[in-house]
């Protein structure tokens, strides 16, 4: 069982607001992070993101680039102007695209992991933090575990680190073994493991499709495939059978596709149970204790109350999360993505949710 | 309905756009190739403000593997989203039928009628080779 925070920790005076779960911050330039990183990757690091499968439109939205110049994301105080101001949010689950996880040389990845890791420490968890409504996500390089685990161990009992965070491209679902120390050291420190899209199919890591896809409206659309493949994997690897503090969250993997595939998955386990004899119940039966979903980018059909019902299908009271994926393209607003949901309904996916998942304080009303 | 002028001619040059409040909203007015459009600033998709979008062309209807690119300096896309409309209409490219923007009717006129009824008229000087903009709300 998973702590969280109990109804008794209403009233603690935390921030009032919703929380969003995922926000991008930027460098405003790569010598930002090469300031952190040692010889020899300072002169090896050039920045850079997937290489190919750029949005053809545009990939950040165009107002967000702040007024002083620099990239979407980059400036903190514009970046509270247009987000935590507008949308009176707060607390900000921020999640920096290092792309760490795209380099073959593993030293490399660890390296670029643990600069980001130091710069997003300095300037936005600490510079630009004095009210503590920015909370940090650990990136690793998930291909070396070891390392990963001793750059958690480097960070534990930090003050505005919520999470471990790692992307969805991979060379193995995340419940195989090699992982392991990840968990380990994500259960020791009370850090949940949130998986983001970004090196699918990029660098050394598979494609989870047939091959590549030709456009980028067909790689987008299957960045949830992976989150599939690698929950369904977490869950009949016994990750959570041998982590039973393990929580990890999906972040920006798709939402509605849930409840058919733990549909799917249970009816699979009721015949092949005796296949992966440590699950002690149903596979859906552990997502309310060790998995979250964050909601962005959210599925909405054109007739609102279906997405009501996969609500209730999927637990979302319990187990999903509001997230803006600000600045990105396929921002959600916190006041226009959603249908008209029940008031409790509301304030549990806006902001009761994450703050027990993350062990952020309690308020009593969201704006 | 009221009328609101957006400015000179010469200071919307095609290509442009200028973003003004008239009657509580935020509209933008489009030059395509020296006329003017008008559309709401506010995108019916998740309100962001769409007139800030690239104004663009557009790939038309065309057989699986073939671009035809068109309409230069006639497409507006949204700033978030990337939702393409119709400068000249408000009308979304993927429905337009069913998902639009409101739009205004904008005129060009060398002498401003009733410019006495606007006391920010006045300060504009009136002449024939440079009309005003005049936004219909």
């Amino acid at each position: 069982m998973v702590a969280t925070a109990t109804e008794q920790s209403v009233n603690t005076g935390g921030r009032v607001g919703i929380v969003d779960c995922d926000v991008h911050p930027s460098p405003a330039n790569m010598d930002e992070i090469r300031e952190y990183l040692p010889m020899p990757w300072r002169d090896r690091f050039g920045g850079g993101g997937r290489g190919f499968f750029g949005n053809p439109v545009h990939g950040s939205r165009l107002d967000s680039v702040p007024p002083g110049g620099g990239p979407a994301g980059s400036d903190p105080d514009f970046l509270r102007t247009q987000l935590i101001e507008e949308f009176g949010t707060a607390y900000a689950v921020l999640l920096p695209r290092a792309f760490c996880n795209v380099h073959p040389d593993p030293d490399m990845g660890t390296a670029i992991a643990a600069a980001y890791n130091d710069w997003v420490a300095d300037k936005w968890l600490s510079k630009h933090n004095a009210d503590g409504v920015f909370k940090g996500s650990i990136t690793v390089n998930h291909h070396d575990p070891h390392a990963a685990a001793r750059e958690i161990e480097r960070w534990a009992g930090h003050p505005h680190f919520v999470q471990v965070m790692t992307d969805s491209g991979a060379r193995a679902p995340f419940g195989q073994r090699q992982y392991y120390p990840i968990y380990e050291a994500c259960e020791r420190n009370n850090l949940r493991f949130a998986v983001h899209p970004g090196t699918d199919g990029m660098g050394i890591n598979v494609q989870p499709s047939p091959g590549y896809p030709t456009h980028y409206i067909e790689w987008h659309t299957c960045l949830s495939l992976n989150f599939q493949s690698h929950l369904v994997s977490i869950l009949t690897e016994g990750v959570f059978e041998r982590f039973p503090g393990l929580g990890i969250t999906l972040t920006e993997g798709g939402v509605s596709w849930l409840p058919a595939l733990m549909w799917r998955l249970d009816a699979e386990w009721k015949a092949l149970r005796s296949e992966v004899p440590w699950m002690t119940k149903a596979p859906s039966a552990y997502l309310r204790d060790h998995v979250r979903l964050s909601s962005q980018p959210l599925e909405n059909p054109d007739d609102s109350k279906q997405l009501l019902q996969v609500f209730e299908m999927m637990d979302a009271e319990h187990i999903l999360m509001f997230a803006s994926d600000y600045p990105h393209w396929d921002f959600d607003s916190p006041t226009h993505a959603f249908p008209k949901l029940p008031d409790a309904l509301r304030k549990r996916i806006f902001s009761t949710n994450a703050r027990e998942w993350y062990g952020l304080p309690a308020e009593n009303d969201i704006p | 309905m009221a009328r609101h002028v957006v400015g000179k001619v010469s200071e919307v040059h095609p290509g442009e756009r200028r973003i003004v409040e008239a009657e509580g909203r935020s509209i933008g007015v489009f030059n395509i190739d020296g006329a003017f459009f008008a559309m709401r600033n506010s995108c019916p998709h998740q309100a962001a403000p769409l007139c800030l979008g690239a104004i663009k062309g557009m790939t038309m209807p065309s057989k699986p593997g073939e671009y035809i690119w068109a309409r230069d300096g006639e497409i507006l896309r949204c700033p978030w989203h990337g939702w393409e409309f119709d400068i000249k209409t408000g009308r979304s490219i993927f429905n337009p039928h069913r998902m639009r923007v409101k739009s205004y009717d904008v005129t060009v006129e060398q002498h401003l009628v009733d410019a006495e009824e606007d006391e920010s008229v006045e300060t504009f000087p009136v002449s024939v080779e440079d009309g005003w903009i005049v936004l219909h709300v």
